[in-house]
């Protein structure tokens, strides 16, 4: 067949113009410096993670963000930045749309940096698992965004916030706590923090100690291993659709049945609704003295669940 | 269908045509998008999202073609006007071939590995929905939907293993989307190349599809050698099926309406539609990106383009179970 000449000349040229394209990729782009050497008037901030957009409105730059992420929804007036999407799908051509000089990412994935970063945008990846990284994170976003001192009166407010706490539960005993999430509707597992995340730090800060004892981020367990484990105290942190009343009906009926666990028999299992607590930004001095509270209660047998539950 | 004979002149000005089709949808889905880039003031920018709208017609466009040559051959082979990759499950075995790679080995092997699923899921499939060398078409589908339950739980499995952010990546990609997170250009020219050769051998092979479609006895005893044909579609289809998993994700039933569409128009020859279909799959699912990036300038939020191809094709699918393919195993 003599159709196959047409063929193949179609196959170079298409091979022709994927290599073209591809060569034209392969420069960098001339905007990337190697510092935030940009006017601090001019810089204009996206901000790809909840905690991040908190850390900037605690500094001061709140107005200074021109895109946020899906989850950004904290302080209130968050919300009225435009979203982009998340690390799972961005809408790139809002970004670029919307003119970014800095983007601060909490991700591990390589490909959404290096994809930010061929758009021009300076792209700082941050780190917030832990509490060092967390500290790490705010001092790097002060530097990036040429706010050092803010940074680093922030950075002193949380580490005092969590003195104070630490020095309220000193000398107290320290029980096992369980700090999970509640079961998904339709199964008994459910996620607790594990050994290493930040959660575990601020139950060790608020005099608590995890009843998980793995390093592991955050893993799914059984109602079986949360037997073993035999708490003292379980604090579940029913957010968001979990925090509608019947919910949370029902992930204290749940629990119940399981009264070998020693904070099921002392009445010792604690439904909050307060997102903050897992929120690794300017609010963990205030996670730490919530967890505080509802660790060192009085006695065993003088707290029901139900009472907590409509606390502030 | 009353069609003039074929001779290479208008063999050529159809190629050009169906081309000149493929040209003008992407022209089209490069110059519109979720942002009006033409108003902007500075170039810079607007030249940014132009090459990011470019990756994503030409990723569009050789995954289209890929998946549209693969059911034209599928169908022809099986005798089965219903097969297609994503149906059969040939798309599943390729999906979990990349999810397993890009897991546990490495992402750059994902291609290869989507190759490996989907040439076993082909195997299999065959091997399952033949007796005694017979193709049953209702086995054939019923195999098909046993094969995709069976990759669907062995994803859920993988899923269910790994990291909660992971867990979320998997199930946006196994819904069939084209990233312009990190543009693999290389990856795109390989599926390219790979796409025009299936078609290039499959415009060698149409002669021999129109006689096995006639049926397979007949087409022996004119000289088709039908075992290496069915070798050779099923090797290549689940080949270019592979790659363009690992490119984009499962995208369901491109490989099921393009065909039929052009079949409408074009008659049964394949020696007409092997190279219409492959222009016309990769405009359709040029278009059909081109609707999600639209959606996301309008409503924020893009809907992965599979998801848009499994709602349109899924009512597809079933008019062509209740009437076309009626007709045809009643004149059986």
């Amino acid at each position: 067949m003599k159709h196959t000449t047409l063929y193949v000349v179609l196959a170079l040229a298409a091979g022709l113009a994927a290599g073209l394209a591809a060569g034209c990729r392969e420069s960098p782009s001339p905007e990337e410096a190697d510092g935030p050497e940009y006017a601090p008037k001019r810089m204009r901030i996206l901000s790809l993670a909840p905690n991040v957009t908190e850390i900037l409105f605690a500094l001061g730059l709140g107005s200074r963000i021109v895109g946020r992420s899906n989850y950004c929804d904290f302080p209130e007036e968050a919300k009225t930045i435009p979203a982009v999407g998340d690390t799972i799908h961005l809408n790139l051509e809002k970004i670029v749309s919307l003119e970014p000089t800095v983007a601060f990412v909490v991700t591990k994935r390589a490909d959404v940096v290096k994809t930010l970063q061929s758009l021009g945008i300076r792209t700082v990846a941050l780190e917030s698992d832990t509490m060092n990284e967390l500290l790490k994170a705010i001092e790097t976003i002060g530097h990036e965004t040429g706010r050092p001192a803010p940074a680093q009166t922030l950075i002193d407010d949380i580490q005092d916030d969590l003195d104070t706490v630490r020095r309220r539960v000193e000398g107290r005993p320290r029980p096992k706590v369980l700090f999970a999430f509640p079961m998904a509707v339709g199964s008994s597992n459910m996620m607790v923090a594990g050994r290493g995340t930040f959660v575990d730090e601020l139950l060790s800060v608020a005099g608590g100690e995890n009843a998980f004892p793995e390093a592991a981020d955050w893993p799914t367990i059984t109602p079986q291993r949360v037997i073993e484990l035999a708490p003292e105290v379980v604090i579940v942190n029913a957010v968001g659709e979990d925090a509608a009343p019947d919910r949370v009906e029902a992930i204290g009926r749940a629990w119940m049945n399981w009264a070998s666990i020693p904070a099921v028999a002392n009445s010792r299992v604690y439904i909050l609704q307060d997102e903050f607590l897992t929120i690794p930004g300017p609010g963990v001095g205030m996670a730490a003295d919530r967890l505080s509270r509802v660790i060192h209660r009085p006695g065993p047998g003088e707290t029901d669940f139900a009472e907590e539950r409509d606390r502030p | 269908m009353k069609t003039r004979p074929l001779t290479l002149r208008r063999y050529v000005l159809a190629l050009a045509g169906w081309a000149l089709l493929w040209l003008a949808v992407s022209a089209a889905a490069v110059v519109l998008g979720a942002e009006n880039i033409w108003a902007w003031d500075s170039w810079e920018k607007t030249r940014d999202v132009l090459i990011l709208r470019l990756y994503t017609v030409l990723t569009a466009g050789v995954v289209g073609a890929s998946l549209a040559l693969a059911g034209l051959a599928l169908q022809a082979l099986l005798r089965n006007p219903l097969a297609e990759p994503y149906v059969l499950g040939v798309s599943g075995g390729a999906g979990l071939g990349v999810i397993l790679s890009s897991l546990y080995l490495t992402a750059i092997a994902a291609p290869v590995f989507g190759f490996v699923g989907a040439l076993v899921t082909v195997a299999v499939v065959y091997a399952v929905a033949q007796r005694r060398g017979r193709l049953e078409p209702y086995t054939l589908l019923l195999t098909g939907v046993i094969i995709n339950a069976f990759y669907g739980a062995a994803i859920m499995l993988v899923t269910a293993l790994t990291s909660p952010e992971r867990r979320g990546e998997i199930a946006y990609w196994m819904m069939g989307t084209i990233s312009t997170f990190d543009p693999r250009w290389s990856l795109v020219a390989v599926v390219g190349g790979l796409a025009l050769g299936a078609a290039v051998l499959f415009a060698f092979l149409a002669k021999g599809f129109n006689l096995v479609a006639v049926g397979e006895d007949t087409a022996g005893a004119l000289g088709v050698p039908v075992e290496r044909l069915r070798l050779a579609t099923f090797v290549t289809a689940s080949l270019v099926t592979g790659a363009s998993v690992a490119l984009a994700g499962p995208i369901g039933f491109v490989g099921l309406i393009c065909p039929h569409l052009l079949r409408m128009v074009l008659g049964p020859d394949h020696r007409r539609l092997v190279p219409a279909v492959a222009c016309f799959g990769a405009s359709l699912l040029v278009a059909a990106d081109l609707v999600t990036r639209l959606l996301e300038g309008v409503g924020g939020v893009a809907p992965p383009v599979g998801v848009l191809t499994a709602m349109t094709g899924g009512p597809f699918f079933i008019y062509l179970l209740r009437t076309r393919w009626r007709r045809k195993t009643e004149i059986r």
